[in-house]
């Protein structure tokens, strides 16, 4: 329960970790919040491998994976889940579920919420470090635990898990059943690993809420926290309240594949690899999607937030001015995180819940629009008469405001239940929430890092390899991910290996159930598969800049290189252990730009006001505070 | 405390002013804000699972009475942690001790009885027949020799002669005469006599393999290949010998072949794989412009040109068995027929499947699936009971069954007295006893009254080691195609068990967790001298904490016990 002793001396040099305790197991959140970034970029870059194989069995599904591919597996993995070279119906599914599981779990949400937050957040409220730095490390290491597991699992010889990143029963139970040694199968693996992602997050959160509740620096009122810090406090309750029900699932699922217990299979099911099935039955598969999707969506706002929360930093700062309705949009979020736990059941809308449900789930789904809209259009009025500098984090962040824009409209037909039944299960669900997390959140982070390098480092990153990254990731984005909603609307499944091959009349296998349709938008899988290539090659720049500006960028001038008014522009560059050389009082919002009463165009929070107040300056301050 | 020095973390022992609370005390809030959502979800998942139940959900099947006692110790402790951390407050270091040391006591007599509540399930026999019947009883131990006749164990464990040998049609041998070589075993296993065994190297798990030859060596069998188990790992390479025809079976062997056939496997899968890229690199050439589909149904891999490069690849490795003896093998892993065995890691025994049937002394009978089944197709359950296979085939029991009705008869009378003659309000008052035999009325109609069970008999259930109840459990012989379930009663029994486990077993960890972080403050009286405001913090937190565990058995004791 406790956090660091109190014999930590107030000066550096007093302090003197090791190597290890330095860079491994650092106590520093902001050392820690650099270990959840480079670890989950790791993984983001595995996962999206991962899809590029499954990328090449979805265009060529009769073609081997070409050497370019296939290298990185061994001549025994390759003899083991390839067949004659192609890409297998089984290893599709199995790294499909891995894409989905590595890029949310171990990719997305521990670069947005723990990454960013790790890094950010104390420092935005003045805070000299977490409320409890251990359990900060111990939470790192949960997560990078869990990650191995999840990873390891591909070396095991029933393979990595391999019922979709949802893991349904009772398929997810029946897959791997027929191993011995139910320990070393890639379904029991998978949730393992979530028993100890899970822990980590929960960690995270109580962290992350302590310290934004009793850390404050004075002065730093709740109204005063700038709105990262808000999406902060909200992810990290929904991380707190959302995730246990999944770890509830999680238990249940081991405690079936363990003790031969029926929590999630029905009465009489049968297979054809071994007949009816010898457990008890009377248990509920319907059970585990509502304790599935309960994490699920607010998951979802998991994901979105940190990224709309880096972009609604980067705004001001580049447009120089405040940020349009503050206060709306933290209201907005705090609606959004307590909408987000009553819309889980738009998942199940095609399980036979009944209308009933379906038109409650359906309402409230609606109903979370609005929020997000008062988000995103906050976002864009921001923008509005700003003279706007277009430097990489925001282009990144410009970007955002659209791709967000299309993943947010394009979910609207699937909150409605009739027009559900129609896209349930296609491309245009892919398609959909594709453009929610790839150029909406990827992107919303990527200006993050853009943004927050110079201050981990003291460099800026290169400008031209920046554009060199933004510009192909922008093209190749849209054109892997827009005809996904065409081939939905097609009805384009979302499962098929082959890329719909089989359906074709003429194809080797084909069955034609599907008419004239499949053959009129088949091609376009070359297309995205073609642009999914392009899209890892414009990563290339990125990578290159992310490792060289460390040693050669520009270094930053002073430690606040874009004149901006939040705190962590206040600390020396990189912070120290610590980070403040002096506490920091706040005195104002965070968002004071061009305020005209000041002849700078940005007022910082730390900056103390004149000694001598005037009876108008008086009058100014009130006026201010009842316009908020 | 100073906390105006950077880098250390302020509020850890003195609250901030404007939330009036330390940090430990914020965290563990949140915890258990956490806390709350997990075991809602469990619970949660316990009304699902109750709810749609397609069987008859187990009521008040659990013992009551240590139940209730278990409420009232952890309440107890939850009162005795506060006086802990009062003592701390008042500085009075061995009152603190003294308090934290009877919490954690209670924990631990809670945890003891948990213990003997969990033992008394994972030895207790549960069998559904396929007529719905619920027989509930312990399974027999016994003998099995190598030719697969079973014997019963007498007074001293050694194996005697078996009731049911005289329908047996083969000469008897050997006897109980101590030459004979057997194995001793649960009476629900199925015996196999088995001449030829083939391991799938794909597959094969080492205990399976361990136990086949454990088994063969007490038997005074042998487990030989039948042919040389030999790879070639590429076409230039030489075979590479395993075993030779005739050699003993071992894990070590079989794991060497199963590397050299992963080897092959990963020679042949690059050969075809070359040979399949040439071919569509040919088909690109020859039809630039054709789609992927058309062109895939031309590809052809030209198998004359690569033969030379495969090599043989066979994941089957036989062995025989010498001379043939009976393996006892578990019916949950094994699906056997008459000529066949097949092991869940598929390894093959061929051979004759002598016998499956299970031994079980029964201490309960359970119509009342049987009667939900009868409803639902619109049968009488009174005379789905008559047809069932246990009455039509044990005595005992239909004689059990006839007084049951007697009573149950009486009973009515009583209640519909009771009940001024409201039938429903009667019917309902006894729904659970109506189609169900427990053990003690076993035992009551058995020994015609005389032996009284009192209420604190039998916490851990019917004891079939005490000769005057047991005397009156029916012995019977189920054939396996009888039993369309088996299980004893753990998890896999039904979801009753399963969340009944998996709540109280979570709720145990957290028994067990706190107890030792409450324990461990026991062993701080450096803290308690430097800084005791710090420890009574952190007795504080766990102490919520503990509040909480009491707090969810305060819930869970009604759902599982009482409802």
């Amino acid at each position: 329960m406790s956090a660091t002793t109190t014999d930590h001396g107030h000066d550096d040099h007093h302090h003197n970790p090791n190597f290890i305790q330095k860079y491994i197991f650092s106590t520093d959140h902001k050392t820690i919040g650099i270990q959840y970034g480079i670890v989950s970029l790791l993984f983001i870059a595995l996962a999206f491998y991962l899809m590029m194989v499954m990328r090449w069995s979805i265009a060529y599904p009769h073609e081997p994976l070409p050497e370019w591919m296939s290298w990185v597996f061994s001549e025994e993995w390759r003899g083991r889940w390839l067949q004659d070279g192609k890409v297998t119906g089984e290893t599709y599914n199995m790294f499909g579920a891995m894409h989905g599981t590595i890029m949310v779990f171990l990719g997305v949400v521990p670069l947005g919420f723990a990454a960013f937050g790790n890094y950010v957040m104390p420092l935005q409220i003045g805070a000299p470090d977490m409320a409890f730095p251990k359990l900060n490390m111990m939470s790192f290491w949960l997560y990078f635990v869990g990650g191995a597991i999840m990873v390891g699992s591909f070396f095991l010889e029933s393979g990595a898990a391999k019922s979709g990143w949802t893991n349904y029963p009772p398929l997810a139970q029946i897959a791997d059943a027929k191993f011995v040694n139910q320990w070393f199968t890639g379904q029991t693996q998978w949730l393992l690993g979530m028993v100890f992602l899970i822990s980590s997050s929960l960690l995270g959160s109580v962290n992350f809420i302590v310290t934004l509740v009793n850390l404050r620096a004075p002065g730093m009122t709740w109204f005063r926290m700038p709105f990262f810090c808000w999406a902060m406090l909200v992810v990290a309750f929904l991380l707190l309240l959302a995730f246990p029900p999944l770890e509830v699932a999680a238990i249940m699922q081991l405690v079936d594949r363990f003790t031969g217990s029926s929590f999630f299979m029905p009465t009489g099911l049968y297979t054809s690899a071994s007949g009816a099935l010898d457990v008890a039955g009377g248990g509920s598969p319907l059970l585990y999607q509502h304790l599935f999707w309960f994490l699920g969506h607010p998951e979802v706002y998991v994901l979105l937030l940190p990224a709309i929360a880096c972009v609604a930093e980067i705004i001001p700062v580049n447009t120089r001015k405040p940020l349009w309705g503050y206060r709306s949009m933290v209201w907005g979020v705090m609606v959004l995180g307590f909408l987000s736990f009553i819309v889980w059941a738009h998942h199940m809308y095609l399980t036979g819940m009944g209308p009933m449900v379906s038109s409650f789930f359906q309402v409230t789904t609606v109903l979370i629009s609005v929020p997000s809209v008062i988000l995103l259009t906050s976002m864009i009025i921001s923008l509005w008469g700003g003279s706007i500098r277009f430097n990489q984090p925001m282009m990144w962040a410009a970007a955002f405001l659209p791709m967000f824009g299309i993943g947010g409209l394009t979910g609207l037909p699937l909150a409605f239940n009739l027009a559900d039944i129609h896209l349930h299960d296609t491309y245009y669900v892919i398609g959909h929430f594709h453009y929610v997390v790839a150029p909406g959140i990827l992107f919303g982070l990527f200006a993050g890092i853009y943004h927050w390098y110079p201050k981990a480092t003291g460099r800026h990153m290169s400008n031209i390899l920046g554009h060199l990254h933004f510009w192909p990731s922008l093209v190749f984005i849209n054109l892997v991910f827009f005809p996904m909603l065409i081939q939905g609307m097609a009805g384009f499944h979302r499962r098929w290996y082959n890329g719909g091959d089989a359906y074709l009349e003429k194809s080797v296998d084909g069955t034609n159930v599907f008419g004239q349709t499949v053959a009129e938008f088949i091609d376009l899988n070359v297309l995205m598969s073609t642009s999914v290539w392009c899209l890892a090659a414009a990563q290339v720049p990125f990578i290159i800049n992310f490792f060289t500006s460390f040693f050669i960028g520009k270094k930053v001038e002073n430690d606040n290189p874009y004149d901006a008014t939040t705190l962590e522009w206040n600390t020396p560059t990189p912070p120290g252990h610590g980070n403040f050389v002096t506490e920091p009082e706040v005195y104002r919002g965070p968002y004071e730009y061009s305020r005209p009463d000041y002849n700078e165009d940005y007022y910082p929070q730390w900056v103390a006001p004149k000694v001598e107040i005037t009876e108008e300056e008086v009058v100014t301050v009130k006026s201010e505070r009842t316009a908020h | 405390m100073n906390e105006k020095i950077l880098d250390e973390i302020p509020y850890i022992v003195t609250p901030r002013k404007d939330t009036g609370l330390t940090n430990s005390k914020i965290g563990i809030w949140l915890f258990l804000a956490s806390e709350v959502m997990l075991f809602g979800g469990l619970f949660s998942g316990y009304i699902f699972l109750r709810v749609y139940a397609d069987y008859p959900w187990p009521e008040r099947v659990l013992p009551i009475v240590p139940g209730l006692l278990n409420t009232f110790i952890l309440i107890l402790s939850s009162v005795t942690v506060v006086f802990a951390w009062a003592m701390l407050k008042l500085r009075k270091w061995n009152m603190f001790l003294l308090f934290m040391g009877t919490t954690i006591a209670c924990a631990a007599i809670f945890m003891a009885f948990k213990v003997v509540e969990y033992k008394a399930k994972f030895s207790h026999q549960g069998v559904r027949l396929e007529d719905y019947t619920i027989l509930e009883g312990h399974v027999h131990k016994g003998a099995v020799d190598s030719q697969g006749h079973i014997y019963h164990l007498d007074d001293n464990g050694n194996p005697a002669k078996h009731h049911a040998d005289e329908n047996h049609s083969k000469s008897e041998k050997g006897g109980a005469e101590g030459k004979m070589v057997y194995q001793k075993t649960s009476i629900d296993q199925i015996v196999f006599d088995t001449k030829d065994i083939s391991f799938d190297l794909k597959m094969f798990n080492d205990g399976y393999v361990n136990d086949l030859l454990t088994q063969a060596e007490s038997l005074r069998a042998q487990i030989t290949f039948d042919k040389d188990i030999k790879y070639t790992t590429s076409p230039d390479s030489l075979p590479i010998v395993v075993a030779k025809a005739g050699e003993p079976v071992t894990l070590k062997a079989l794991k060497e072949a199963k590397a050299l056939w992963k080897k092959t496997i990963a020679n042949n899968g690059a050969v075809r794989t070359e040979e399949l890229r040439r071919q569509w690199r040919v088909a690109k050439h020859d039809n630039p412009d054709a789609p992927n589909w058309q062109n895939a149904q031309n590809i052809k891999m030209d198998m004359d040109a690569i033969r030379p490069n495969l090599v043989a690849s066979k994941s089957v490795v036989t062995a025989k068995v010498e001379p043939h003896v009976a393996f006892l093998l578990d019916p949950k892993t094994t699906n056997a027929s008459a000529k066949s065995a097949k092991r869940k890691d598929s390894t093959l025994m061929s051979g004759n499947l002598i016998d499956s049937s299970m031994e079980l002394g029964i201490d309960g009978v359970d119509f009342t699936f049987l009667v939900q089944r009868a409803e639902e197709k619109g049968i009488d359950p009174e005379s789905a009971i008559e047809k069932s296979w246990i009455l039509k085939n044990n005595p005992q029991v239909r004689a059990y069954w006839e007084k049951h009705k007697e009573y149950i008869a009486e009973l009515d009378k009583k209640l519909l007295d009771d009940a001024d003659g409201d039938i429903i309000k009667a019917e309902k008052a006894h729904h659970l006893e109506r189609y169900k035999m427990t053990w003690k009325e076993m035992v009551r109609y058995g020994s015609e009254g005389e032996t009284d069970l009192q209420w604190f008999n039998g916490f851990a259930g019917p004891n079939h080691k005490k000769e005057e109840w047991a005397k009156h459990f029916p012995d019977v012989s189920l054939p396996r195609e009888q039993i369309a379930f088996e299980s004893k009663f753990t998890p896999r029994w039904n979801n009753y068990y399963a969340i009944y486990f998996t709540i109280t077993g979570l709720h145990g960890l957290h028994i067990i967790g706190g107890a030792i972080v409450l324990g461990y403050y026991m062993f701080c009286p450096n803290m308690f001298r430097k800084n005791p405001d710090w420890l009574a913090n952190r007795v504080e937190v766990a102490g919520l904490f503990w509040h909480f565990v009491d707090l969810v058995w305060i819930f869970l004791f009604p759902i599982l016990y009482l409802m």
